[in-house]
């Protein structure tokens, strides 16, 4: 192997997708941690003396996010006060071993640990939600469970921040998905370090500009311990045409992903375009651009025996809640 | 579930059962006029007549032009060719549009342009390709330009590079080692391309100058423009989308270039030409290897995509319509000439690549903590940006 790019004198032991230089363990271990500094001080993620809950599932990203954050914060003195923040969907054989390893991880580094499940917050598991839904658009229900649990668990635990596991790899997927999709709205505020979720705990991306590849790599260098499974409904989801794209994308040029999320952060939206407005959901309060948030409607349809009720056509659902809040002596159309 | 009205199977069916195809039955009319018997399906559902079909399409040409009323009567305009069904497609609109004896005929002047660029052929194939271009530009009864790539890149845009019939234009030999030698300095097929299609570009407006036209049509169809805006997105000139995929790419103060062809796809034009007896040149081509480059892999994917979600290209072009280009541009990329932004107050993706790229080349000071060793690297880091070329100009000339 080629001496390290840093000539510190010793062999390099990788070469690094991102930009292609070579790297000797230690060089590379402070490289890594170096960047992820650089972005948390230049996009000024935290205000020191911060409660901060990281998202944590027991897998690479949110490991390695752990345990550099706890990193920095010694190093770097951030005076951040880190906890870890877990979800259980209830998904048999996938969800109940990696909590074992978020459990692991709470243990290893020390911070404390909160789990908040769907059966508690919804009274559904994911196992049910599959029975009840079939083997498609499981991960609509899930992703949109998820977010409103983590939301949930930053507000009981107090956290002034939410930090996810988000690398340069998802940021392009989720790039490439939504202008497949013709999503605009999401499209313009993906590519965002910091989203504000409207009720003022703001979630960051600290390892936004690191490659899967690259925390894979660091991971196992530093013997991190984490859980690797792909989740057992996976398979279907259209995010899987991007990921293959990306994948192939990245054979061809591997720098191809921080000209994704060039390209995402320099898109701008016409002004004539339609976007939606941020408002809150009527029933629980939480914020939502349609008059019921996407996470009552999935539920809704789940108690009522109509799970398909929040997949597809939106104007259908506005329809199904119309024609049940009317009543007998209603003067509307809707008979 | 079991009370009356509570049967709400519209959505439940599209999981339970197979979406029914719709039986082509004889008795089945048009759907537009809704009287005579359709001979062509298009986007799977929709039915038409030979005179619908042939109307619609040539009404969809002429309104994506009238609708953005560019063009005013007697405008020059350098018509773009290439072999193909969308360039014999875009001569007969023209023709018959200009040909037109009512009110709504087509009011400019265009001038016809080709340029040779199939290296790949050998000289006599390519000799005798420019003659069948020549007769099928000449049948349509216009002016026309003829030219090679390599003799663009050798002597440049000028009066005498731009011929008016095919025997005079003089093919070179070794066409395929000028274009290599053209693009050496690039080291991947996605960056020669990239480089090439600049080149490309830059050789049309050039020529459009000399010959005092003020716009240009290029025959790209529906898919090109989609893996067009999936390719510029993954090279980084997402800023440039607006561009590079819009209806009109007006980045040169004189010339602008036109898609007026963006919304057709393939079929429809295929069964255009079909109708009008027309058919285009054709040459054999080179069977690519989809993943040699960015390009070839998005044209790929968007047309394999296109088969199972057939809303694809559509959603596409219609994310790429709501782009637009940013409002705090200032300078302009000598390379591609589009404007591109100045340094940006906020972290962006290019300065964390040079960041890395510089850390991972800083040398290694083991006397200094690690800390310390951090403040120096960050001291000595210039977010290095470079002034006059673009983001992905930049990756280009480097």
């Amino acid at each position: 192997m080629p001496p390290c790019s840093t000539k510190c004198g010793k062999n390099a032991i990788l070469k690094r997708p991102k930009t292609g230089d070579v790297l000797c363990k230690e060089c590379f271990f402070e490289a890594f941690e170096n960047e992820i500094h650089f972005t948390i001080t230049r996009a000024k993620l935290f205000k020191p003396n911060s409660k901060v809950a990281i998202a944590a599932s027991g897998g690479k990203d949110s490991t390695v996010l752990a345990y550099v954050l706890k990193l920095l914060n010694q190093k770097y003195d951030y005076k951040l006060d880190l906890t870890l923040l877990s979800i259980d969907e209830g998904i048999t054989g996938y969800r109940d071993d990696s909590l074992e390893t978020v459990k692991q991880n709470r243990d290893d580094y020390e911070m404390p640990l909160k789990i908040m499940s769907y059966k508690d917050l919804y009274g559904w598991t994911m196992d049910e939600i599959v029975a009840e839904i079939g083997r498609k658009n499981n991960c609509t229900f899930c992703g949109v469970f998820r977010r409103q649990a983590l939301d949930r668990g930053a507000v009981l635990l107090k956290v002034d921040y939410l930090a996810t596991g988000h690398n340069a790899d998802d940021i392009a997927e989720t790039v490439l998905m939504n202008i497949l999709r013709g999503d605009l709205a999401r499209l313009s505020r993906c590519s965002a370090i910091i989203t504000d979720s409207g009720d003022g705990i703001p979630r960051v991306k600290p390892l936004k500009y690191t490659y899967e590849k690259e925390i894979v790599m660091y991971a196992y260098f530093r013997k991190l311990v984490y859980f690797s499974t792909e989740c057992v409904f996976a398979p279907n989801a259209y995010r899987g045409h991007a990921r293959v794209l990306l994948k192939d994308l990245e054979k061809i040029d591997p720098s191809v992903i921080m000209n994704i999320i060039q390209s995402g952060e320099s898109l701008k939206i016409n002004e004539s375009a339609n976007m939606p407005t941020l408002r809150k959901c009527t029933r629980c309060g939480y914020v939502s651009s349609q008059e019921v948030c996407k996470a009552c409607v999935l539920l809704e349809g789940l108690n009522k025996g109509l799970p398909k009720l929040g997949i597809g056509k939106s104007s259908k659902v506005k329809k199904f809640i119309q024609e049940k809040n009317c009543k007998t002596d209603c003067l509307c159309n809707n008979k | 579930m079991c009370n009356v009205g509570d049967d709400n199977f519209d959505d439940l069916e599209n999981s339970k059962y197979m979406p029914a195809k719709e039986k082509i039955s004889p008795f089945s009319k048009c759907n537009k006029c809704r009287e005579a018997t359709p001979i062509v399906v298009l986007r799977s559902k929709d039915k038409y007549c030979k005179e619908c079909f042939l109307s619609g399409t040539v009404h969809k040409f002429k309104a994506l032009l009238g609708k953005h009323k560019l063009i005013r009567p007697n405008d020059r305009v350098l018509v773009v060719h290439r072999c193909g069904h969308a360039g014999t497609a875009l001569l007969h609109f023209i023709r018959t549009g200009l040909d037109l004896g009512t009110h709504k005929k087509l009011r400019f002047e265009p001038v016809v342009l080709f340029v040779e660029d199939h290296s790949h052929l050998s000289l006599k194939e390519r000799q005798e390709l420019l003659k069948r271009v020549e007769h099928e530009i000449n049948y349509f009864k216009f002016t026309m330009h003829l030219t090679s790539l390599s003799h663009l890149i050798r002597k440049g845009v000028n009066s005498e590079v731009l011929k008016n019939c095919a025997e005079i234009l003089d093919l070179d030999d070794d066409s395929k080692s000028i274009i290599d030698n053209f693009v050496t300095k690039q080291t991947n097929t996605t960056n020669k391309t990239d480089f090439l299609n600049i080149a490309r570009h830059k050789f049309m407006v050039d020529i459009a100058k000399e010959l005092n036209c003020k716009f240009i049509f290029t025959p790209e169809i529906s898919s090109d423009v989609a893996s067009q805006l999936l390719t510029d997105v993954s090279l980084g000139r997402g800023s440039h989308i607006a561009l590079n995929t819009g209806f009109c790419d007006f980045r040169d103060d004189t010339v602008k270039i036109l898609r007026p062809l963006r919304l057709f796809d393939m079929k429809e034009l295929g069964f255009y030409n079909h109708l009008n007896s027309l058919n285009p040149v054709t040459y054999r081509i080179v069977i690519d290897n989809p993943y040699k480059s960015i390009q070839h892999l998005m044209r790929k994917f968007v047309n394999d995509l296109q088969v199972n979600y057939p809303a694809t290209v559509t959603t596409i072009l219609k994310t790429g319509d709501k782009l637009a280009l940013g409002s705090n541009k200032i300078r302009t990329c000598d390379l591609c000439n589009a404007p591109f932004e100045e340094e940006s107050a906020d972290l962006n993706s290019a300065e964390s690549t040079q960041f890395s790229h510089w850390v991972s080349t800083q040398a290694h000071n083991s006397s200094l903590t690690s800390q310390e060793r951090y403040i120096q690297t960050i001291e000595a880091f210039n977010n290095l940006t470079c002034d006059t070329y673009c983001f992905r100009c930049r990756q280009l000339m480097k």
